[in-house]
């Protein structure tokens, strides 16, 4: 007995101490199969250009990064063992990633109770960096670097009513968590200028049939369908309306860039916009840099979702600027210097400059998306103007 | 009325594809009273192995309506030989034992281990399958239809009539029909029944495959594109009745047609709701189906 705990304890000496002096451990969570994979593969890509660039001019404080990936298949369930694998077997300083807001729910938890922070790099849903904010928590360790629901759909619904007029909006939302609570954001967005979509309709996650829905919306009298859906049902739409002779502009949040919708719906998904913080065109020298370095690093042409690539990447570098000022590993230190950034960070999307503070764990403001449009089987800008010359930079505002 | 027509029309296009994979439940049952539960997979299987095909015909410069034609063939093999695996794996070693559900277990893991080889092999995502047809629709007063949403009807039809053809025209379709009647009675009479089951499994694969190779350009295929579709005819499959051809292809239609009326009418978040109402209607009061013919079963 007493010789089996010596050799335990040596075997411990032997391998804990070593493994974490020499690199640093930053878990990596996402969707890289399924359907939600063109962004999960993008936000992957993306987050391992970054380290092996940070890596390749010396690492952080000397020491290297080491990604620990993990596949959580968009599954609940999976994330949620990922989450404690991590933790507790990998040991990870923090954790980037999270495509689904439903995983992302389900697995910042352990996280948040370990104290080890979390980006959130693409997920939207309005309440993940909520979930353990206020009063009852003596701090909250989950951060996102993306555009949340309450923005994309305050956007949507300026982009539809203010700016190009249209009246009587339907939307169209699959019956998921996103597609409902998407659902809620824009009637409540449509609300506040007074609007009353003409139909709400709804369908699940698989349906090929979407007869009945549009031509719902077609007699309400629609003049524009508002989506809240991901790829493959957004083109069983957009094919839908062209089977029925029935052409309406479609406006929806940012998973009409998704692949899988512009590659299914082809010509019919020409025209339809949506809410990008990135749209793969070099509008800057950062841009223009990352856009080459991926497509060489990747070798491919079209990113197959460029805001969950931009997204990834600048995830990394905001902590390694944590970490660096911080000079520690210990998840309070790295969350402590997230809320208090003193470096500005250059990255794709913005420049941070304190995109964190105690109370405000969201680093993208409702002034940085911009819309994208599909044209030909790309996402260009929808108003080139937005990001013309010195508007391409777009900054959050300071508190 | 020209909504109602529109509506009619894509529920008929969505009931035909139920009705044939239906088809191949009922077909099964006739002559094993064993059915596939993973007839869902075997569409998806199917439609896979279509896929590919198509591909590469469409890859050595042919059109993609000839290379559609091309693919049917290998997709029908290859369907009657995934079937005939199914039944020598999952149904002929529970039948020997005569085990009363061991068939139900054996179908339902085959179902899956195709689905998991699916994944490994063609991936996780949905992909495009081409169109042998122009994807425009056509407009007959007012009624717009996409040329394959016809073919998937016609092809739907053909494959029935086809079946029906073979056994009640043929020697060996007459075997067929006499082990449904009596297996015991076709055994002593010379009948090699068990060829005859095989044969049955091989056939309901075939129209699975078939019918993912129809359905697959009006929508997208993928590994999970058969588990809706699969439980799907199985509640037409009771609603029709498990042993009648002609019950089958009705109940796919009464299930497409409520679902699209019940989506405009209704609420398209209800559109599933009439279909399983009416599926526990069916079963309380006439649970051999619309079609089926009560049997009374001697212990």
């Amino acid at each position: 007995m007493k010789l089996k705990f010596a050799w335990l304890v040596a075997a411990g000496m032997m391998t804990a101490p070593a493994l974490a002096a020499d690199s640093i451990k930053i878990g990596l969570s996402g969707p890289f199969t399924g359907g939600s994979s063109s962004m999960g593969v993008s936000m992957r890509d993306g987050v391992k250009l970054a380290v092996s660039e940070i890596n390749a001019a010396g690492g952080v404080m000397g020491r290297k990064i080491e990604l620990v990936e993990r596949d959580d298949e968009s599954k609940n369930e999976l994330g949620v063992q990922i989450a404690q694998e991590l933790i507790n077997k990998e040991s990870v300083v923090a954790t980037v990633g999270f495509i689904n807001t439903g995983v992302a729910l389900a697995s910042q938890r352990f996280y948040q109770e370990a104290e080890i922070p979390v980006f959130n790099n693409v997920a939207t849903g309005s309440v993940v960096t909520k979930q353990f904010a206020g009063a009852d928590f003596k701090a909250n360790y989950i951060f996102r670097n993306a555009a949340n629901d309450t923005i994309q759909s305050a956007m949507i619904a300026e982009e539809a009513v203010k700016r190009q007029g249209f009246k009587k909006p339907a939307i169209l939302a699959d019956s998921s968590n996103y597609g409902q609570l998407g659902k809620t954001d824009l009637t409540a967005a449509l609300a506040k200028m007074s609007i009353t979509p003409v139909a709400t309709e709804k369908f699940n996650v698989g349906d090929t049939d979407m007869t009945a829905q549009l031509l719902r919306a077609k007699e309400a009298g629609a003049d524009v369908i508002l989506t809240y859906a991901i790829g493959p049902e957004l083109a069983q739409i957009a094919n839908g309306m062209a089977k029925l002779g029935w052409k309406v502009p479609m406006i929806g949040s940012w998973t009409l860039s998704m692949a899988s919708f512009i590659d299914t719906a082809g010509p019919n998904g020409d025209g339809a916009m949506m809410p990008q913080t990135f749209i793969q065109q070099p509008t800057t020298p950062k841009r223009k840099a990352f856009i080459e370095a991926y497509q060489k690093a990747y070798n491919i042409d079209r990113m197959p979702s460029p805001v969950s690539a931009a997204q990834g990447y600048d995830s990394i570098y905001l902590l390694a600027a944590a970490i660096t000022q911080a000079k520690s590993t210990e998840g309070r230190a790295i969350r402590e210097a997230l809320e208090n950034l003193g470096t500005k960070v250059e990255g794709v999307v913005t420049t941070y400059d304190r995109p964190f503070t105690a109370a405000d764990h969201e680093a993208i403001s409702d002034n940085i998306p911009v819309f994208g449009l599909v044209k030909g089987g790309r996402v260009g800008p929808a108003h080139p103007e937005d990001i013309e010359g010195d508007k391409a930079l777009r900054i959050k505002p300071k508190a | 009325m020209q909504i109602l027509m529109q509506l009619i029309v894509s529920g008929i296009s969505v009931g035909m594809i139920y009705g044939v994979i239906a088809f191949g439940y009922q077909l099964t049952f006739a002559t094993s009273k064993t059915l596939n539960f993973g007839q869902g997979e075997a569409l998806m299987v199917g439609a896979l192995v279509g896929l590919t095909t198509i591909n590469f015909l469409i890859g050595q410069q042919l059109g993609t309506f000839w290379a559609y034609c091309l693919m049917l063939p290998v997709v029908l093999a290859f369907g009657a030989l995934q079937g005939s695996v199914v039944e020598w794996l999952g149904v002929r070693p529970a039948m020997r034992v005569k085990s009363e559900s061991g068939w139900i277990m054996a179908t339902i893991a085959l179902g899956i281990i195709f689905k998991n080889l699916a994944e490994n092999i063609w991936g996780r995502d949905a992909l495009k399958f081409p169109s042998p047809l122009p994807e425009a629709s056509l407009s007959f007063g007012g009624i717009r239809i996409q040329p394959m949403e016809i073919v998937v009807v016609l092809g739907a039809i053909a494959l029935m009539l086809g079946v029906e053809f073979f056994n009640r025209r043929t020697i060996y379709g007459k075997a067929v029909v006499a082990t449904s009647n009596d297996r015991d009675a076709a055994g002593l009479m010379g009948i090699n029944t068990d060829r005859i089951i095989t044969f049955s499994y091989a056939l309901s694969s075939m129209s699975a495959a078939f019918a993912g190779v129809l359905v697959a350009p009006v929508t997208l295929t993928g590994a999970t594109m058969g588990a809706v579709l699969g439980l799907k005819a199985f509640a037409v499959a009771i609603i029709g009745g498990l042993n009648s051809g002609l019950g089958v292809v009705i109940g796919g239609l009464i299930l497409g047609i409520t679902e699209t009326l019940t989506g405009y009418y209704i609420s398209t978040g209800y559109k599933d709701v009439p279909g399983l109402v009416l599926l526990l209607i069916v079963l309380s009061l006439k649970p051999s189906g619309l079609f089926g013919k009560a049997t009374i079963k001697k212990v």
